[in-house]
């Protein structure tokens, strides 16, 4: 037998043919990156003025972080390209193992940064290490790493429970993806101190379990652990509890109080944008004003540059994205590679929502970046990656009327499929 | 391939979540910048536009030395030395570097100071040189700074000292040129507005930016020659020494423009130390400051008045009897003896009070010193020679002294006649002085100046505006009458004292002073006023001597003064002997 053959056999994934992808989420990805280049190029000299005045060194050039992003870019491209080609099932049968190397890898970054204290490999601060130091190679983030890991993982995990019709089987199902969720919660949010990344984490693993047909009393019940969760992670870090308060006086809050600083200045900066924005490069805040600027406060940084217009057309771009995203999803030959995509949905948009929210202030900060305009080499990285691996799948897309009812019979509390409106051309070549 | 998604399923519910949200924070980004727009541009600029103001450098002072500029008064940028103890983390070396640096600029205490951390902000020293501040900043100390303060410096020392003033801690001018001329000197400082980054330094970005360059104050051209006035200083202060005087005054003019040559006083003080001055009369000019009896100098004036209403002579007689009546009361002369028929110039050499209210009463019905009598001295003293006005001098504080009119009750015969030889009004020195000058220079009065111009930044000087000119004071008949008069009273005694070949004159004065509303015997005021020159006068001089309870005399206390400097100026204004 040949490897594919054997991989056939092994997956008893039904697919039908092979046909073009879904270019519009190659292009709707492309624009947003292209966008977050242009702030980088237009903030990055403020940014380095800041850095380098905060550290009395001329070590940050005006077009450092321009750079560095184009890097982090084409490292995204090639992840996007390797991971629309690597066959689906490589991945997805090795789930297992990709995510006990996420596991891995947040151990080692655990033990050689939280406990042998090795600097040279480790990034920490405040007692938390999130990061290996890859040298000239940049830094890595493992968290992503696992966040890729569990989402491959419950996609096949998922799909083989919703298969045998066991999604909603406590002991099958829930409980064993709850002890992988509560690992990943124990390193991500525990350990390396990142509630965004937990939380985003979380609302993927939720949204995949919704789509694979949990029953909503499951779903409250999960909900209500989860917002216990939430509090209790909120309650043991005085920080946590700062940026809620912060968040209850909304925009009562003043420059005054040191604890709202961020949220306050993310705000001015978008309200000083005003309809059309300073123009590129007219950035005040970005100047030192506005912490994170070029990371978690892009969005913010965007809305002082480009203004309303430039805000919705980045939020508009994001929602093509996840609809097509979710149409991919939606006609996926199985369940499986459903919540694949589902969970890629799920990933992106928990990060455009949870920072999106916080920015505005609607929801308190949590610390996560902005996809693909942020600057930041592992997020962009990941991202690009789950992004190729939807890009693949959709190549496999069916018409709605040759999906398998049994598939959906718990996801459409039995109410059957229709077919498709539309049945657009299909180009075979 | 187009996509739709299935009617009814889950998805469906997560595409409505999504646009919902999206929806929201459309609606919310809507709220920030659209109708908040205005309030968060406030914000902004309410933290990011600030002013930066540039000061603007005060002007200098320059003197004359033989013609050309010399720097009195200049500005030296110094640093204050200052901690903010929070931040100091290693306050052992942070103290070993500065004292071992400036030492002696700091405060006492200096380590209490900086232990001090409830507070941001200390002072640890003052007047730290560029040098000392750069030693200090190399160190690279935490918690450390310096702040420029712009300090006067004095070349010259304590050089005019009254006439210069100084500046006070708040930048302000105090006394003499510095006070007056405040404004002139401070200049406008700049102010620069503009959108700043966090840490303050200023960026290119916005429309808002204010830039207007700082005008540097004036530089100001005394009048003052650095030599007269040092030798005036010397001769002051070594004449009243000599002589056993505390206090006394010098003002040197030049008769032909009413420039002032020097003026000095002692006591006097050091500007760069008026912190440490415990007296603060010193800081007064008492030349324009300190109206008093000015005596017998102002015989000269009523002699002169005389002359040009055609009622006296030099050569015109009258009988002396050492006394003269007046209304109710009796005149007499302070020097007795020369009684009997004699002229109006041996009356002004013997500086006789009778002569003087001869004088008056001439002026008058030829008995009495008649209304009309008192309008024509008042017209003369008050309106011709300026007595009891300001003359404008471009110095803080000059009083106007008083001189009473004969409109009112107290400008009465006797007040008229105690007046022809120096009682009974207040004057300053450089009223007289001024007033002098029109006596002996043909009968101009020329406001007196202490100000010859500015020097721009570029160099270039320009000479200040021309100052009022009152001509016709009297008429250049009497003039070069009672400029021979004048000489002959000074040679008459004291001849021998001057550098012959020279035109030299003068009056001495010795007036007494008022306690509480009376005269009083135990104290008196020594002056002397004279001119000197060749074909004509250029230089006039008039000294004071005072002390509390001295009893000091014209021609001993204050003559010896001016002939020393009177002796020096020929010398040193090479004046060519007259021909």
């Amino acid at each position: 037998m040949t490897r594919s053959q054997r991989l056939a056999e092994r997956s008893d994934d039904a697919v039908g043919r092979r046909h073009r992808p879904d270019y519009q989420i190659a292009l709707y990805m492309g624009l947003l990156m292209l966008l977050g280049l242009v702030v980088m190029y237009a903030i990055g000299p403020q940014r380095a003025n800041v850095l380098n005045n905060a550290y009395d060194t001329d070590f940050y050039g005006s077009t450092y972080f321009f750079i560095k992003q184009t890097m982090s870019l084409f490292l995204a491209l090639v992840a996007f390209v390797v991971a629309s080609f690597v066959p689906y099932r490589l991945l997805l049968n090795n789930a297992g193992k990709i995510l006990v190397a996420g596991f891995i890898a947040c151990v080692a970054l655990l033990f050689f940064g939280n406990i042998l204290h090795v600097d040279a490999i480790t990034q920490c601060s405040l007692g938390a290490c999130r990061w290996f130091d890859l040298g000239p190679f940049g830094s890595l983030q493992p968290a992503e790493f696992l966040k890729f890991g569990v989402l491959i993982f419950a996609a096949s995990f998922l799909g083989m429970r919703a298969k045998q019709g066991l999604i909603n089987d406590k002991s099958q199902t829930l409980i064993p993806l709850g002890v992988v969720a509560g690992l990943a919660m124990l390193f991500v949010i525990v350990i390396q101190k990142d509630m965004g990344t937990g939380v985003s984490l979380m609302a993927f693993l939720s949204v995949m379990l919704y789509m694979a047909g949990l029953k909503y009393r499951w779903g409250l019940l999960i909900a209500g652990i989860l917002v216990a969760a939430g509090i209790l992670f909120i309650l043991i870090a005085p920080h946590r509890i700062d940026r809620v308060t912060t968040f209850l006086s909304g925009d009562a809050s003043t420059l005054d109080d040191a604890g709202a600083y961020h949220i306050t200045h993310a705000k001015i900066a978008i309200g000083t944008g005003g309809l059309a924005g300073v123009g590129i490069g007219n950035s005040v805040q970005a100047t030192g004003y506005l912490p994170e600027a070029i990371n978690d406060s892009v969005f913010a940084i965007m809305g002082e540059t480009f203004g309303f217009v430039g805000l919705v057309a980045i939020l508009s771009l994001f929602t093509a994205l996840l609809m097509r995203l979710l149409k991919v999803a939606d006609h996926m030959p199985n369940v499986r590679l459903r919540l694949v995509v589902i969970g890629v949905f799920g990933w992106l948009a928990a990060h455009v929502i949870l920072n999106v929210s916080a920015m505005v202030g609607l929801l308190p900060l949590t610390g996560i970046t902005l996809p693909l305009l942020s600057f930041g080499g592992t997020s962009m990285v990941f991202i690009a990656a789950a992004l190729g691996l939807a890009f693949q799948l959709s190549r496999y897309t069916v018409f709605g009327s040759k999906l398998k009812s049994d598939e959906y019979k718990d996801s459409q509390r039995g109410r059957g499929v229709r077919g498709a409106r539309n049945t657009g051309r299909r180009r075979t070549t | 391939m187009e996509l739709s998604l299935q009617k009814g399923s889950r998805s469906r519910i997560l595409a409505g979540l999504l646009l919902l949200v999206i929806a929201i924070f459309i609606a919310r980004l809507f709220y920030l910048q659209i109708i908040q727009h205005d309030e968060y541009v406030r914000q902004a600029e309410a933290e990011q536009i600030r002013p930066l103001i540039i000061p603007a450098k005060r002007g200098e002072i320059y003197a004359y030395d033989s013609g050309n500029l010399v720097p009195l008064v200049m500005n030296q940028t110094v640093y204050t030395l200052f901690a903010d103890p929070v931040m100091v983390t290693d306050s052992t070396k942070a103290l070993k570097v500065i004292r071992e640096v400036a030492g002696g600029n700091l405060r006492p205490k200096t380590e209490d100071l900086l232990a001090r951390k409830d507070t941001r902000y200390q002072i640890l020293g003052t007047k730290l040189t560029r040098k000392q501040a750069e030693l200090i900043k190399k160190e690279s100390l935490l918690g450390i700074g310096f702040q420029e303060v712009a300090q006067r410096i004095y070349p010259e020392g304590g050089l005019a000292a009254q006439t210069l003033g100084f500046v006070n801690d708040g930048g302000t001018g105090q006394y003499g040129v510095e006070e007056a001329l405040n404004e002139r000197l401070v200049g406008h400082d700049g102010l620069l507005e503009s959108v700043t980054d966090v840490s303050g330094v200023p960026l290119t970005i916005g429309d808002k930016n204010v830039n207007k360059p700082a005008k540097n104050g004036d530089n100001i051209v005394l009048t003052i020659d650095r030599n007269v006035q040092a030798y005036a200083e010397k001769a002051l202060a070594s004449g009243l020494k000599k002589l056993g005087a505390q206090n006394g005054s010098v003002i040197i003019m030049d008769p032909q423009n009413g420039d002032i040559m020097a003026m000095a006083n002692v006591p006097t003080y050091n500007p760069k130390d008026f912190t440490k001055v415990k007296d603060a009369a010193v800081f007064n000019n008492n030349v324009i400051n300190s109206p008093y009896e000015p005596g017998s100098d102002i015989k000269t004036f009523t002699i002169a008045t005389g002359i040009d209403k055609g009622v006296i002579k030099p050569t015109s007689t009258y009988n002396n009897l050492d006394y003269i009546k007046v209304a109710d009361r009796t005149i007499v002369n302070a020097f007795k003896g020369e009684t009997g028929v004699i002229t109006m110039q041996h009356a002004l050499n013997y500086s006789l009070n009778t002569g003087m209210v001869t004088v008056a009463q001439r002026l008058g019905d030829g008995n009495r010193i008649t209304r009309g009598a008192r309008d024509t001295m008042y017209n003369y003293f008050h309106d011709r020679f300026r007595f009891g006005q300001l003359t404008g001098i471009e110095l803080a504080g000059e009083q106007r002294g008083t001189i009473i009119p004969p409109t009112e009750v107290e400008g009465n015969a006797v007040r008229y006649s105690n007046m022809t030889f120096g009682q009974g009004m207040d004057l300053t020195m450089l009223q007289v002085a001024s007033a002098f000058c029109s006596l002996v220079n043909g009968g101009t009065y020329y406001q007196p100046t202490i100000i010859a111009g500015n020097v721009s930044d570029s160099g270039e000087f320009v000479e200040a505006e021309q100052k009022r000119v009152y001509p016709n004071t009297i008429q250049p008949e009497t003039s070069k009458t009672i400029h021979t008069m004048i000489r002959k009273a000074r040679q008459a005694f004291y001849a021998d004292y001057d550098t012959p070949g020279y035109d030299i004159g003068g009056k001495t004065g010795t007036s007494q002073t008022i306690r509480n509303g009376k005269y009083i015997d135990d104290e008196t005021i020594a002056t002397y006023l004279g001119y000197g020159g060749n074909s004509k006068p250029r230089y006039v001089i008039m000294v004071e001597a005072s002390g509390k309870g001295q009893n000091l005399q014209g021609n001993l206390h204050a003559l010896p003064i001016f002939t020393d400097i009177s002796n020096w100026l020929i010398d040193y204004l090479k004046l060519q002997p007259k021909g």
